[in-house]
C-alpha cells in the first residue's frame, strides 16, 4: 500500500526539528545564511535543504495568526516531474516515494518546469552539468539513507516533538484525517490538502487556515507537464503530449477547497 | 515543578505566563497540544510578545513586561470577587483562616515593620507572624475576622480590579476578562488547572513575589496536589533542577539545606536549633545535615566532633551571589574565577561590564566545548590584549551525550543518560575534571597549607581500577545516601539518622539508586511504561524526588475525608478504610511502625507536610520583601506607579561602579521597553549552538523585534541595520518587524516594547551582539536574580 504523511498544521509549533532531522540524516551540508525577518531560513528549499517550515504571519482584523508549514517534495501520484523527465531517472515507487537515480539524471530541469510545487532543486554534476535533488521520502534503493524502505518512518516524522507529522499508509492516513476534522468542528478547514489536488500526493496537509493564505497551489496536474513541455519544440511536445494524455484531458480535475 | 510535563496532557486549562514553551521548551509543548487534541485543554498565554506558543493559545492577553503581580493579583481578586475559589480548600488545606498580628497592616505599597537601617530599607518581620495561643496558631474557620489571613488577602486584592489592572499592565480588558474567566472556572472541585510559568516570571527586581502570585492564585483555586493542576516552573537547561537540588547556588547545602552561617551558626547545635522548625518534614533535618556531614567527612565524621561541622565552609554574611560576584571581580577582590560550563560574557546581566572585570583576575579557569566569549575575553573587539594579565587556562569538556550520569528535568525525575559518543581529542567528562582537580588540590595540601583537614580528610574515593574515568557509581551511591555499617543504598530519606549511622549527600535524592527489585536496576535507570493510572504517572521509569512521588502535596486531591476532588483523575483515595494510591503519598498513609493505615482526619491537617503549619500558605512571612506580593515599576520603567508612591521595589539589590548605571523612570532619552528572550534555534549564551553549522543556517544574525508601528515611526525597515541602546552601551544588529509585538496603553499611553534574543557574542561560526551588554544589573532581594525582562532603551537606525 503506497505511504503518507500526514501534516497536521494546527500542531505545528515551527521549532524545525524536521530541517535539522533530515540535514542529518541525509548528510546535508548547512547553508550560509543572512538574516530574514520572518525567522525561517533557509529562505527556499535548495540542493541541500530538502524540506523547510515556512511562517505565515496572517492579519484577520487585529487579530494575527502564526502558521508553521512544513514542504517538502509532495510525492504526487501522478508525478508532473516523472512524466516530463526525459532520461528515465525519476521513478514512481509503488510505495508512494518519488525517487531518482542521479546516474540517469541528464540535467535538463524539465522536472523543475514541471513541479506545481517548485521543489526540484540541482546540484553540480560530475561532467558540468547539473543533477536533481529533493526530498526521496527516506527511501534509498541503495541503502545507504534508506528508512523507510527499512520500515522506519522518515527522519522529519520520526524527529517532530509537536506530533505534527503522521506517517502510514495513505488511505488510513485520509480516514485519520476526515476523523480528525468531525472530532474538531471548527478547528479545520473542511479540506484535505493533497487529497485530490494535482491527481493527489502523497503527504497531506490539514491546516485551520485556508490553504491559499499557506501558499499551497491550486492548478492542475497537467497545467505543470504543459509547462515543462513548452521548454521543448513545439513539435516534439506536441506531439509527445498528445500520445501520452490523450483522453486525459477532459478527466483532470483541479483541486478546490471547500468548506470554509 | 508540583507536577511534571506529561502530567500537562491532564490540565483543564493551562495559562503560560512568563514562558514560551512552543520555542523553549518544545518537548513540553508536546504534552499541552496532547491535552488539546484529547480533552480540549484551554490555552491561555499571556506575553509581551506573541510567541509561537500564543500562535496555539485560545486566549492570547499581551501585558507589558513586568506588571504579572498586578495581572495575577487582579486574577485572584477576580475569583474572590465572583466566588470563583475553591472554598473547602481554601479552608482547610491554606492559612486563610490563620490570624495575623494585629499590628500587621499595607500602608502606600509598603509592609508594617519597614525601616532604614545602614542606608538599606529592611523589615522587621515581627507583624507578620500569626497570633498565637501559647504553641497553638489562633484560627477563625468562618473567615470573617478581620485579622484572618484571607480578609487581608481580600482587603489586599481589592485594589487591583480590572481597571486598575489593565492601566498597568496594558492588557485590553476583554482579554484580560476573559483570561480571568476562563482560568478561575478550574476553582471548582474536578476541573484542573495548571500555571506554567519560566523566567518570564523570575527574572525581576521582584521575581521571587512573582512566583509567589503564582502560587497564591493556585491555593485560590485548589490547583495545588492535583493531577493536571500545579505551579510548574520550566527549567531553562536539561539539568538545572539537578543542580540547583545539588546546591550549585551559595547560599544552599545539597537538599535545600540552608547553608552554615558563621556568625548565626558557629556550632552544629546552633544550626540546628536555629534551622530546625518543631513541625512539619524540615523537622528531621538534623538528620539531612548530619547524613551529609558522614558522606562528605566519612570515619573522620563522629558524634564527638560534631560529625566535622566546623570543616564546612561557612557565610561570612554577605552576598555572594553572581553580580556580587562581578561587583567584587570590578573592585579587584577577586584573583581567581572558574566558568564551568557559563557563559557570563553572553549570559550576565551588563555582560559588557562584566568582561572588563575578568580584566582584573590574575587566573580564569573555562571548562566548555568551545572557546566561549569569557574564555576569550582578553580579545575581546575593544580590549587591549597586551595590558591584560589574566592567565586564561582552558579544559575542553566533554558534552551531554559524550559523558555518562542523570539528568534531572524540571519534574525532579532523576534520570540516567548512557554515554552514546567518545568525546573528541582532549576533552574529558565534568566528573573526570572534578576528580583530577580536587586529587591536585589535594596534593598540594600535603605539601602544607592554610586549614589542611577539610581538604585532606574528604571522603573521596571514587578511583575505578582500571579506568581512567572516576567509578561513578561511587559517586551517585554517597549521592543517594548509604547505611555506613554495610555500604548499602537506603530506598528512602525515612531511613536517614542523625547519630552518624547513615551518609547522604544530598537527601530528596534518597532512593533513585536503590535497585528496583523488580526491574533489577537502580530506580534512575528503569524504564518501564507502566501507567495503571492512565495519568501518565509511569512510576517505574527513573525516579522523581522527593522518594518517587510524581505529583507533591498530593493529599490535596482529595477532600479531609479522603474523597477525590476529581473521580476521574485520582491520585490518592481513603476508601473507608484503607488509602488507595497511584502516586506515592505526601502525608503519612501508614502508621511506619506498625503499617497500619492512618485515617484521612489526620492528614488533612497537614497536607503541606514540608511547612511547619501543615497547610499553604497564601500569607507568607518568609520573604523579604513582602508578605504578600505588590505591585511595583521595573527600575527602569516608562511610567510611574500608580498603586503606591513606591516606584521600585524597595529591597531592590543594587551595584555599584560599572553596574550601577540604570535609567531614571519614563526617561525621555530611552522612551521604549526592552525585554530579552530565546529563540529554539540556540540555547543560552549560544557557545554550542553558534558552533553548529545547522543551526547557525537556521538563525544566523542578532536581531532586534519592533512593531511595525514603532518601526514605520522611526523610519526603519525589516532587515535595517539599527542601534539599540540603554544607559549600559550601544549595540548594533538587523531590525526585525513582525506583528508579534504591539504598542500598549499603558495607564492612557501608547507604550512600545522592542525584544531581543540574547544567544549572541562575538565568538563562534555565528557571532553578532550580545544582548546583556545592555541589561542592568539589579536583582530580586530574595534570589538576586537580575532583571533581565523590563529595562528601558532606545533604537535608531544605524
Amino acid at each position: 500500500m503506497p505511504k503518507g504523511v500526514l501534516v497536521d498544521l494546527t500542531k505545528c509549533i515551527g521549532c524545525r526539528s524536521c530541517q535539522v532531522a533530515c540535514k542529518q540524516w541525509n548528510d546535508l551540508p548547512a547553508e550560509t545564511e543572512y538574516f530574514a525577518n520572518t525567522w525561517d531560513t533557509p529562505i527556499d528549499t535548495t540542493d541541500n535543504t530538502w524540506t523547510r517550515v515556512k511562517y505565515y504571519f496572517i492579519q484577520e482584523g487585529k487579530e494575527v495568526k502564526w502558521r508553521f508549514v512544513k514542504r517538502q517534495c509532495m510525492h504526487c501520484l501522478r508525478p508532473a516531474c516523472v512524466a516530463v523527465c526525459t532520461s528515465g531517472a525519476l521513478i514512481k515507487t509503488p510505495d508512494g516515494p518519488v525517487i531518482f537515480d542521479a546516474r540517469k539524471c541528464t540535467g535538463c530541469t524539465y522536472c523543475f518546469s514541471a513541479c506545481p510545487f517548485g521543489m526540484p532543486r540541482y546540484t553540480s554534476g560530475n561532467w558540468g552539468g547539473v543533477v536533481l535533488q529533493k526530498c526521496r521520502f527516506c527511501f534509498d534503493t541503495q541503502g545507504t539513507y534508506d528508512r523507510i524502505g527499512r520500515g522506519q518512518a522518515p527522519a522529519c516524522v520520526r524527529a517532530c516533538p509537536a506530533g505534527a507529522l503522521l506517517f502510514g499508509e495513505r488511505d488510513l492516513l485520509l480516514k485519520e484525517a476526515r476523523a480528525r476534522i468531525a472530532a474538531a468542528p471548527g478547528g479545520y478547514v473542511n479540506h484535505i490538502y493533497g487529497e485530490t489536488e494535482l491527481g493527489g500526493t502523497s503527504w497531506l496537509y490539514l491546516a485551520d487556515v485556508s490553504f491559499h493564505d499557506l501558499g499551497f497551489p491550486f492548478v492542475s496536474f497537467l497545467s505543470g507537464v504543459a509547462a515543462a513541455a513548452t521548454r521543448w519544440t513545439p513539435v516534439a511536445a506536441g506531439m509527445w503530449f498528445v500520445s501520452k494524455y490523450r483522453g486525459e484531458a477532459a478527466e483532470d480535475v483541479t483541486g478546490r477547497e471547500g468548506g470554509e | 515543578m508540583t507536577n511534571h510535563f506529561i502530567d500537562y496532557k491532564n490540565s483543564d486549562v493551562v495559562l503560560v505566563i512568563g514562558a514560551n514553551p512552543a520555542e523553549c521548551h518544545p518537548q513540553a509543548m508536546k504534552w499541552i497540544m496532547r491535552g488539546k487534541a484529547a480533552r480540549g485543554t484551554k490555552l491561555l498565554v499571556v506575553d509581551p510578545r506573541f510567541t509561537k506558543t500564543a500562535a496555539k493559545a485560545d486566549v492570547y492577553a499581551p501585558l507589558r513586561p513586568g506588571t504579572d503581580i498586578p495581572f495575577l493579583l487582579g486574577m485572584m481578586n477576580y475569583a474572590i470577587q465572583h466566588n470563583l475559589y475553591h472554598h473547602d480548600y481554601v479552608v482547610n488545606y491554606t492559612n486563610a483562616s490563620y490570624l495575623v498580628d494585629k499590628g500587621f497592616k499595607i500602608e502606600d505599597g509598603l509592609f508594617s515593620g519597614g525601616g532604614w537601617k545602614d542606608g538599606k530599607f529592611t523589615y522587621d518581620t515581627k507583624t507578620w507572624q500569626y497570633q498565637k495561643d501559647g504553641d497553638v496558631i489562633k484560627k477563625d474557620p468562618t473567615l470573617k475576622d478581620p485579622n484572618c489571613v484571607f480578609q487581608i488577602l481580600k482587603k489586599h486584592l481589592s485594589r487591583y480590579d480590572i481597571k486598575t489592572v489593565c492601566k498597568i499592565t496594558g492588557t485590553p480588558e476583554d482579554l484580560y476578562r476573559k483570561v480571568c474567566e476562563t482560568f478561575c472556572a478550574t476553582g471548582r472541585p474536578g476541573r484542573a488547572g495548571n500555571i506554567i510559568y519560566a523566567m518570564g516570571i523570575t527574572q525581576h527586581t521582584y521575581g521571587a513575589q512573582n512566583v509567589r502570585a503564582t502560587a497564591m492564585l493556585q491555593l485560590l483555586l485548589g490547583n495545588i496536589g492535583i493531577a493536571g493542576g500545579g505551579v510548574n516552573a520550566q527549567r531553562g537547561e536539561s539539568n538545572v533542577q539537578g543542580s540547583t537540588d545539588m546546591a550549585m547556588l551559595y547560599h544552599l547545602l545539597p537538599g535545600y539545606l540552608g547553608m552554615v552561617d558563621a556568625t548565626k551558626h558557629p556550632t552544629l547545635k546552633d544550626y540546628i536549633e536555629k534551622e530546625t522548625p518543631k513541625t512539619g518534614y524540615w523537622s528531621n533535618k538534623p538528620k539531612f545535615l548530619i547524613g551529609l556531614l558522614k558522606a562528605w567527612y566519612g570515619a573522620k565524621a563522629t558524634k564527638e566532633n560534631d560529625f566535622c561541622y566546623d570543616w564546612l565552609p561557612k557565610l561570612d554574611g554577605k552576598d555572594h551571589s553572581h553580580m556580587a560576584i562581578f561587583e567584587m571581580m570590578a573592585e579587584g577582590k577577586i584573583k581567581g574565577f572558574f566558568a564551568w560550563g557559563q557563559n557570563p560574557g553572553v549570559g550576565g546581566p551588563s555582560a559588557a561590564a562584566e568582561l572588563k572585570a575578568m580584566e582584573n583576575l590574575e587566573w580564569m579557569v573555562v571548562v566548555d566545548l568551545f572557546e566561549t566569549e569569557t574564555a576569550a575575553f582578553w580579545k575581546r573587539p575593544g580590549a587591549n590584549a597586551k595590558e591584560i594579565k589574566t592567565e586564561v587556562f582552558f579544559l575542553p569538556a566533554a558534552f551531554s551525550y559524550e559523558k555518562e550520569g542523570t539528568v534531572t528535568n524540571s519534574g525532579r525525575w532523576l534520570q540516567y543518560r548512557w554515554k552514546a559518543v567518545e568525546p573528541p581529542g582532549e576533552a574529558k567528562s565534568d566528573l573526570w575534571i572534578a576528580d583530577r582537580l580536587f586529587k591536585a588540590i589535594r596534593k598540594e595540601y600535603r605539601r602544607g597549607g592554610e586549614f589542611p583537614d577539610p581538604i585532606l580528610n574528604l571522603n573521596w574515593s571514587y578511583d575505578k581500577p582500571g579506568s581512567e574515568e572516576p567509578d561513578i557509581d561511587k559517586v551517585a551511591l554517597e549521592i543517594n545516601g548509604y547505611t555506613v555499617a554495610d555500604g548499602k543504598a537506603l530506598a528512602s530519606f525515612a531511613k536517614l539518622a542523625d547519630d552518624g549511622s547513615t551518609a547522604c549527600g544530598c537527601w530528596i535524592h534518597c532512593g533513585y539508586w536503590a535497585v528496583d527489585p523488580d526491574l533489577k536496576v537502580v530506580a534512575a535507570k528503569r524504564r518501564d511504561r507502566t501507567d495503571k493510572s492512565g495519568l501518565g504517572l509511569y512510576p517505574k521509569w527513573s525516579f522523581a524526588w522527593p522518594v518517587n512521588r510524581r505529583i507533591v502535596y498530593n493529599r490535596c486531591s482529595c477532600d479531609p475525608s479522603g474523597r477525590p476532588w476529581d473521580p476521574s483523575r485520582i491520585l490518592v483515595a481513603w476508601d473507608g478504610r484503607k488509602w488507595v494510591a497511584n502516586d506515592v503519598p505526601d502525608f503519612g498513609a501508614t502508621n511506619p511502625q506498625t503499617g497500619a493505615q492512618v485515617p484521612p482526619e489526620k492528614s488533612a491537617a497537614a497536607p503541606f507536610i514540608m511547612q511547619p503549619e501543615g497547610v499553604g500558605r497564601l500569607f507568607a512571612a518568609g520573604l523579604k520583601d513582602g508578605p504578600l506580593p505588590e505591585h511595583y515599576e521595573p527600575v527602569e520603567s516608562p511610567v510611574r506607579n500608580i498603586m503606591s508612591s513606591q516606584q521600585n521595589n524597595p529591597l531592590t539589590t543594587r551595584r555599584k561602579g560599572d553596574f550601577a548605571k540604570v535609567a531614571t523612570a519614563a526617561s525621555p532619552e530611552y522612551p521604549y521597553i526592552l525585554t530579552t528572550h530565546r529563540l529554539i534555534e540556540h540555547y543560552q549564551s549560544g557557545a554550542v549552538t553558534r558552533n553548529c553549522p545547522w543551526l547557525v543556517e537556521l538563525m544566523p544574525d542578532m536581531f532586534v523585534e519592533l512593531s511595525p508601528q514603532l518601526a514605520a515611526k522611526l523610519g526603519i525597515k525589516a532587515g535595517d541595520a539599527v542601534v539599540v541602546s540603554t544607559t549600559r552601551g550601544a549595540i548594533r544588529c538587523k531590525a526585525c518587524v513582525l506583528p508579534t509585538l504591539r504598542p500598549l496603553k499603558v495607564n492612557g499611553r501608547e507604550v512600545e516594547i522592542v525584544a531581543m534574543p540574547w544567544h549572541w557574542g562575538y565568538q563562534g561560526l555565528g557571532s553578532g551582539s550580545s544582548a546583556n551588554y545592555l541589561t542592568a544589573s539589579v536583582g530580586d532581594p530574595n534570589a538576586n536574580i537580575p532583571e533581565y525582562k523590563a529595562l528601558l532603551c532606545n533604537v535608531r537606525k544605524a
